[in-house]
């Protein structure tokens, strides 16, 4: 950890050696059903139960391989599914978890509380939230919002003179905080009050909201460290603009943990919608997931084909992420 | 350091506040509902019990908010009073509202009452808490240990490294319930193995018994419940620490030390681990407040009156004074556990200086 | 104290997980057992003024007494408290007095009578102010005064305000409390029952009901009804939240010296223990264990694993009774595009009763024209058919009330009225932690998709579910009603004035009005039965509401316990009149 590599030369060394065969296809096989699910010929459409064959076990005498579930509705079918809302909807929103994540996280880190930034920014949030809050005499904070553009524009001369200090780690400290202390609880009453039930998007928004926190924290710790690393010290004795380093030299170092947390954060976020639906908020069925799946299998003890086929993917797809997060370190 | 500290511990007090404050103002914007699900049910077909004219339906609704405390206003500024119709201007309201009735009661030591049952929610928290933590204590300081245990072997023997990374990944990918269920089933099942009871504390534990006879009785209730929390917070963080030492031991100073012809279980032990263990710490960080969060899952599958279920069921009812309670507890440690965290990477790490 | 002191010695348990090794577990069975019965969730408030939920409700039982109680060995009210059945007199064409006596040994726990002044009591608490009495003051707003016979503190009449049938055993169903421990003075006496009911709200504070209800809410009989002690059988020893009640029976109940006595004062367990389990896989465990006893309501399918299983077949008895519990589907009449009655009997015949009921009930419940149960041979239309499953008539149907296809399949069904264009598509909500109405909600989406009218599924938490039906949020809704047998006042739920209040259809004409008033004012069984019939007609015309079947209810319960008497009637057992049996369980 001692040496900083350049991050172009470890990419260049990193690409001799590619990432196992066995799981790209595996990947590439989730993304191509994904894609294709809507087509497939599968014996049963995905949303139609079949009342004469509930809860049954797999290869049993209703014709369905994998067995259905407790509303009848055919396992292979929603594994199908669920792999089109995997890819298109849980992948996506671990992968944007983790950039906000990494940014916010490594910003707060190597910056702390003492990030200096010009006051005309400053004004033309203050200025905008006026606005929009609607408080006594609007136009005062379009006025301000209007003059710290100015300020914006026209800034560079006094920025030395003119600026705050914003407490950057204390406010992502503080909002992953809040975050993570409300949401599975007042989650459920406040989606609960905006929309009764969710919709792919708002899950989408949900679950990237209520997971950014964890690689936020992760990604700060590690920067705190390489914060004080040589090369840094270097960078800024020879006069390179902080956000450079923190951009180009610091980030590749800082995000190191997530490589291995990003593959377990897919679990995680299944795991999230299997709570919310054992916590009863409603998603629309039409969204068919592994994690409601599995869930499904509260409801029917004895049915272990609940949980055993989308648990197999699932840990399929989560080795298959680590060897290729792996081979790209 | 001791102003410092100080002045840190000030800042978490103002940070809880303001968290309570906005789950506070945010859940008590649905006072409808909490007024809704506290008059009698509406799917009984009972004679009448519920008022059946739309009059009477509001002289209900307007009783059952005065009962509740929900016919003053919510804040001191609100976008519009209930009687005038000029929506969207800001008013002042006044002293006597919702949030000053909390916050006063909250100086004095009262968390309110809950609107369900009519009990202090403090004791009620309390209760809850009392049964919470030893057991998601103990499955944490399992989880913990044996997390440490279980990385620094995997990091020293990459032979047996594939198999028992591919188990920890497949408990993972288990949600939480099918590992408490699947333990249920098989250990607490007439058909399988009965080793275990099946529901968490029956009245045996309260029975007139001696100490000694008692303790034996209660392990032997939460040895399931500890067994499922520990196994579905152990793979995230062995993997985690696996890696970190994995990395560390590639970096130059491990080279160093096995120059010196230091053993590999030593360089990981006194070299290593301490670097290893510093983006863990912030995972750590997120164990108390779970402690103290409960677990919902667990508790229910388990039959156990912890906190876990006490909140989720209050979210469900609305119940309002106790969720409020309960995120004022969670966010208090919370964010003292962060505070620790702070304190420990500076043990892990003394390059890092506190920043104000 | 003793929690503390438990979960302190907790802490240690690492260091002395070798004790436990040594010293193994053996749970010690005490020779009286308690019989434990399980329940899902704590009843978190015994308030009998509040009555907060089933599981209170049975707790209230076991403590108080009423004047008349359900028999479930008749599923009829028969006296408890009274010495009989109230005798009716009837008075000009909208009065009704109705004589109870108490019976002569009805007795407090401190030895004082059971008297008419109780009852007047009981009834002015429900109408007093500042407490939580909504609940009854609504349901007992039809008794106008309580007259005591002068000769005998036991005997008094109940005038009402209204000569329906139903109030004759409604009248008799509320637990009397004591005025000795709420009002030694007496106080209250002097406030006559019509001068509370018709108590405004802005009424000046008056010094004598706020010490009353200062005093009800110091006795806390919510949290501890031992402040408020009743006359039931039982008292309640131990309460931990969230895990069990246990109740003992009182050793000197007044009952005691009744002779022959009646079943509704039967109280054969020497101790109750209600332990709360809330997950259901959990607690089938339990039951196979022999940890609880019985387990209520036990879902279908596990209730028929285990009837199937040797095992469990050999240690348990299984009950099923009909329940009073209709899955009922509503529609949203203020709807313009579900306001008129062909269009909601097209959508009726999407849904596929008969085969949820066999496909997710296994065949177990029965399927109905209407909210009254087949069961009540007297009342109920048994010369309609239920609403069939036939998406062809319901495209029939959509024609005949002026619906047009579009060319193609994506296109739906629009049709041109007075309010401009409309088209058919529905918003269906159900709730979310039931998976039966999810499983009906998916057939009738896939059944409506299959005529072309696309349905766009909610499903919702639970307490955002009651709001949407309050506020009409909504096109179509499947929830399970809970009714009884003694229930036949549908004001609440379907008639005009009901709308914004408990009317959550929207639905009303002047012809089912009419018709509701008649039966809720009708003073003969006969005449009722006869209404009631014509309006199960109307209904299933006019269909606001689609009762699909009545569920069923099951019983799993250790074998040696005998006396069970299930029943149909809430909570579907007879707890007090268990008995255990003396010889040991013999297979079958």
């Amino acid at each position: 950890m001692g040496r900083p590599s350049h991050p172009v030369a470890a990419l260049a060394s990193q690409s001799l050696f590619g990432p196992p065969k066995w799981a790209v296809a595996w990947l590439g096989l989730l993304v191509l059903v994904a894609v294709v699910a809507p087509v497939l010929p599968l014996p049963y459409p995905p949303h139609v139960p079949d009342l004469a064959h509930i809860a049954q076990a797999p290869l049993a005498p209703g014709q369905h391989w994998l067995g259905t579930d407790a509303q009848g509705r055919d396992v292979l079918t929603l594994l199908v599914f669920g792999t089109r809302t995997a890819v298109f909807l849980t992948l996506p929103a671990a992968l944007l978890a983790a950039i906000i994540g990494a940014l916010l996280g490594s910003a707060a880190g190597f910056w702390g509380n003492r990030a200096r930034v010009d006051i005309s920014y400053g004004a033309v949030v203050a200025g905008s939230v006026w606005w929009v809050l609607r408080l006594p005499a609007p136009w005062l904070g379009g006025v301000a919002g209007a003059l710290g553009l100015v300020g914006v524009a026209t800034g560079g001369i006094r920025r030395r003179k003119l600026a705050f200090r914003l407490p950057l780690d204390a406010l992502v400290r503080g909002g992953a905080t809040a975050l993570d202390t409300v949401p599975r609880l007042v989650l459920v009453v406040a989606l609960a009050a905006s929309a009764g039930s969710i919709s792919a998007p708002g899950l989408l928004v949900l679950l990237t909201v209520t997971s950014w926190a964890t690689p936020a924290r992760l990604v700060r710790a590690q920067m705190l460290r390489i914060r004080t690393l040589p090369f840094v010290e270097a960078a800024q004795a020879a006069g390179v603009p902080a956000w450079r380093i923190w951009l180009k030299h610091a980030i590749p170092h800082a995000i190191r943990p997530l490589y291995t947390l990003f593959p377990l954060s897919l679990a995680r976020l299944l795991g999230l919608e299997s709570t919310l639906s054992f916590l009863g908020i409603g998603l629309p069925p039409e969204v068919a997931s592994w994690g409601r799946l599995m869930a499904s299998y509260r409801q029917e003890s004895s049915a272990w084909w609940l949980f055993a086929f989308p648990s197999t993917m699932l840990i399929i797809t989560i080795l298959s992420l680590q060897k290729l997060t792996n081979s790209r370190k | 350091m001791g102003r410092l500290f100080l002045w840190r511990l000030l800042r978490t007090a103002l940070a809880v506040w303001a968290l309570a404050s906005g789950v506070f103002l945010l859940s008590h914007l649905e006072g409808d509902t909490a007024v809704e699900l506290a008059q009698p049910d509406l799917a009984e077909l009972r004679t009448t019990g519920r008022a059946s004219t739309l009059a009477a339906r509001q002289t209900l609704d307007l009783a059952t908010r005065h009962r509740l405390g929900l016919d003053i206003p919510l804040f001191y500024v609100g976008t519009h009073r209930p009687t005038s119709a000029t929506a969207g201007q800001w008013h002042w309201n006044g002293l006597p509202n919702q949030y000053h009735r909390w916050l006063v009661g909250l100086l004095q030591g009262e968390f309110g009452t809950s609107y369900r049952t009519g009990e202090s929610v403090g004791s009620r928290l309390l209760q809850a808490l009392l049964f919470t933590l030893p057991l998601t204590g103990t499955a944490a300081t399992l989880a913990v240990l044996l997390a440490l245990v279980l990385a620094q072997r995997l990091a020293a023997r990459p032979g047996w490294h594939r198999p028992v990374r591919g188990a920890l990944v497949a408990l993972q990918a288990l949600p939480l319930f099918v590992i408490a269920l699947g333990l249920l089933l098989f250990f607490a099942n007439p058909a399988m193995l009965v080793w275990f009871p099946s529901y968490g504390l029956d009245q045996a534990v309260d029975a007139e018994m001696g100490v000694g006879e008692q303790l034996p009785f209660y392990l032997w209730h939460m040895t399931l419940p500890v067994a499922a929390l520990t196994l579905s917070a152990l793979p995230e963080l062995t993997l985690q620490l696996t890696a970190a030492l994995e990395q560390e031991l590639g970096a130059g100073y491990a080279t160093t030390a096995r120059a010196k012809g230091l053993a590999e279980r030593a360089v990981i032990r006194h070299h290593a681990l301490r670097n290893a263990l510093l983006p863990s710490l912030a995972q750590l960080a997120e164990l108390l407040p779970a402690l103290v969060a409960g677990a919902v899952v667990v508790e229910v599958a388990f039959a156990l009156p912890g906190m876990g279920r006490l909140l989720a069921e209050a979210a469900a009812a609305r119940d309002f004074p106790v969720l409020v309670g309960g995120v004022l507890l969670i966010g208090a440690a919370r964010l003292l556990a962060l505070l620790l965290t702070d304190l420990l990477s500076l043990w892990a790490d003394p390059r890092i200086r506190w920043q104000r | 104290m003793y929690r503390v002191r438990q979960n302190f010695l907790a802490g240690a348990r690492l260091c002395l997980a070798i004790a436990l090794l040594l010293q193994g577990c053996t749970a010690k069975r005490r020779a009286e057992a308690p019989i434990k019965i399980r329940w899902a969730h704590d009843p978190e408030n015994l308030d009998p003024m509040v009555m907060a939920n089933q599981t209170a409700i049975d707790a209230i039982n076991l403590l108080n007494c009423s004047l008349l109680q359900a028999d479930f060995t008749t599923n009829q009210f028969a006296p408890a408290l009274a010495e009989a059945l109230p005798t009716v007199q009837l008075f000009g064409d909208s009065l009704m007095r109705l004589q109870y006596t108490i019976r002569p040994e009805a007795a407090w726990d401190t030895g004082r009578p059971v008297l008419a002044t109780d009852v007047a009591f009981t009834l002015k608490l429900m109408f007093c102010p500042g407490l939580p009495n909504a609940g009854p003051g609504g349901q007992y707003r039809f008794i106008r005064e309580v007259l005591i016979d002068p000769r005998n503190p036991r005997r008094f009449s109940f005038v009402c305000t209204s000569q329906a049938v139903e109030y004759v055993q409604a009248s008799g169903d509320f637990f009397i409390l004591p005025e000795a421990a709420l009002d030694p003075k007496g106080e209250l006496r002097a406030f006559s029952l019509a001068a509370l009911q018709q108590r405004p709200a802005s009424a000046p504070p008056n010094a004598v009901l706020e010490a009353l209800s200062r005093r009800y809410a110091a006795a806390a009989p919510g949290q501890t009804p031992a402040r408020l002690p009743g006359c039931g059988p039982y008292q309640l020893v131990k309460w931990e939240k969230d895990r069990y009640l246990r109740f003992a029976r009182k050793p000197h109940w007044w009952a005691d010296r009744v002779p022959h006595r009646p079943f509704v004062l039967q109280a054969r367990p020497a101790q109750l223990e209600y332990a709360i389990i809330p997950d259901a896989a959990t607690a089938s465990l339990a039951l196979q264990r022999g940890d609880i006893d019985v387990f209520p309501q036990m879902p279908t399918r596990e209730f028929t694993r285990l009837r199937k299983a040797p095992a469990t077949r050999a240690n348990l008895n299984f009950y099923t009774t009909a329940s009073y519990d209709v899955v009922t589907v509503g529609f949203n009449t203020r709807r313009p595009a579900l306001s008129d009655a062909l269009t909601r009997q097209a959508l009726g015949r999407c849904f596929d009763a008969a085969g949820i009921l066999q496909g997710s009930e296994l065949g177990e419940g029965q399927r109905t024209v209407g909210l009254l149960n087949p069961a009540d041979r007297l009342n109920y239309n048994d010369s309609l058919a239920p609403v069939p499953f036939d998406p062809a008539g319901a495209v029939a149907l959509l024609r005949r009330a002026g619906w047009q296809r579009g060319a193609t399949t994506e296109a739906g069904w629009r049709r041109n009225s007075s309010q401009g264009p409309q088209q058919l598509r529905l918003v269906m909500r159900y709730r979310t932690d039931e998976q039966l109405f999810a499983t009906i909600a998916l057939q009738f989406q896939a059944a409506a998709a299959s005529i072309g009218v696309p349905v766009s599924l909610q499903p919702t938490e639970s307490g955002a579910f009651s709001m949407a039906l309050r506020n009409g949020e909504f096109d179509v809704y499947v929830r399970a009603l809970r009714g009884n047998p003694f229930m036949f006042n549908f004001t609440p739920f379907l008639h005009s004035q009901a709308i914004g209040a408990g009317n959550n259809t929207g639905f009303s004409t002047p012809e089912s009005d009419q018709l509701i008033a008649a039966i809720a004012a009708a003073n003969t069984a006969p005449r009722r039965a006869q209404l009631l019939r014509r309006f199960q007609g109307l209904m299933q015309q006019e269909m606001p509401l689609l009762p699909l079947f009545f569920l069923s209810n099951h019983i799993a319960a250790q074998k040696r316990l005998t006396g069970l008497h299930p029943t149909s009637l809430k909570p579907g057992f007879a707890a007090m009149a268990i008995g255990e049996a003396a010889a040991p369980p013999t297979a079958p």
